[in-house]
């Protein structure tokens, strides 16, 4: 059986994507009116053909969050899968990063449809409440 | 109380916005500018040198080495007499557009038809970040590896041209030529593919007229 190991440090490109992550979240989280009590959960769509390791970017994440509004939010990464369109037959579905081949006709005349996301989607946060809490 | 707050930002946005500074730039000045991408050692500033005699004949360009340390590429092409400039990420792997737009500002852009950035060696992180090019070029040199399209992917599905370097190392070194070739066109059935060696000169001739004719 083949082990596999994964170094959870990532590269410094990871950390430069991350830290305009936190710069888009402290935006945002200063511009909610009241100011919001706390931020609880980030949210994160990253396109399958974008080479952004999703546990680097979470290691990232520790790092930068520190001393922000974001501290002690948990980040959740979604990957969107790779998804392309026949420009022949039309066909349209998912397909790995290894093969830009059309599943039904072998064409590799393809029109990607999603792959390279990378954008903060959603925040979840804790507000007060009309009396107060 | 829990409240969701739907937020659309990409993530990319800052370097997007002085990716289109340099587009625009470029534009008012009608200058091609590419991005060359490829391994350490790969052998992007030899191709440089070597591209220096065919491209200079008609086309006035000036070269943008990107490097993590040293000015030793820069000083490489000094012998040519062609604006070069070294930029430096100091540890970064890859450029970004903020740095380029400044030092593309500091060329002679009046004077100039071309610029070739040569980024810093690695074929994952550049590939992610747009500096204004119009067009990518990977460069993978034979003592690299057959399969390395499918391992990096993003790098050679953006490439509008691949050059696969050192091919005079053939006859002494086990690559498969066609399965480097399949595996690229696996990624990128469309992207245009030379075949060259800086040191013999063998292939040089299309790569240049590939890089006129995007101009
Ligand atoms: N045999 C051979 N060696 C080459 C060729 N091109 C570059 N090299 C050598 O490969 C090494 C790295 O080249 P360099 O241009 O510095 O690579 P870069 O890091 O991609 O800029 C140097 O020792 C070059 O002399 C080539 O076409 N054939
Ligand atoms: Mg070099
Ligand atoms: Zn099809």
């Amino acid at each position: 059986m083949l082990r596999l190991y994964h170094m959870y440090r990532g590269c410094m490109h990871e950390f430069s994507i991350c830290q305009n992550l936190v710069d888009a979240i402290v935006n945002e989280v200063n511009a909610i009116q009241p100011l919001p009590k706390r931020l609880l959960k980030v949210h994160v769509a990253l396109g399958h053909l974008r080479q952004i390791i999703p546990e680097y970017l979470q290691f990232a994440y520790e790092v930068l969050i520190k001393d922000t509004v974001a501290e002690g939010s948990e980040l959740l990464v979604r990957t969107v899968p790779l998804e392309v369109k026949c420009r022949k037959c039309q066909w349209q579905g998912e397909i790995e990063r290894q093969a830009f081949i059309c599943k039904s006709c072998g064409s590799t005349e393809l029109e990607m449809l999603t792959g390279m996301e990378l954008y903060l989607e959603n925040l979840e946060i804790e507000v007060e409440d009309a009396e107060g809490n | 109380m829990l409240k969701e707050i739907k937020v659309y930002r990409d993530l990319m946005g800052a370097n997007e916005e002085w990716a289109q500074k340099t587009r625009d730039v470029l534009k008012e000045k009608n200058i091609t500018m590419v991005n060359i991408i490829g391994s350490p050692g790969a052998g992007k500033t030899a191709l440089l040198e070597k591209t220096h005699a065919l491209l200079a004949t008609d086309t006035r360009f000036a070269v943008l080495e990107g490097d993590v340390e040293t000015t030793r590429d820069a000083e490489r092409l000094a012998p040519l007499n062609i604006p070069v400039s070294q930029l430096l990420t100091d540890g970064a792997c890859h450029l970004e557009a903020k740095l380029v737009h400044y030092a593309l500002l500091d060329l002679p852009l009046n004077d100039l038809d071309m610029v070739i950035v040569e980024n810093v060696g690695n074929l994952v992180c550049p590939a992610e970040f747009d500096i204004g090019e119009k067009a990518k070029i990977a460069v993978l040199s034979v003592t690299e590896g057959e399969d390395k399209a499918l391992k990096y992917p993003l790098l050679f599905r953006e490439a509008e041209a691949v050059v696969v370097s050192k091919t005079d190392l053939l006859p002494h070194i086990p690559f498969n030529l066609e399965a480097c070739l399949a595996a690229i066109k696996q990624i990128n059935a469309q992207t245009s593919i030379f075949t060259l060696s800086s040191l013999t000169g063998d292939g040089l001739e299309a790569w240049v007229q590939w890089l006129k004719s995007i101009r």
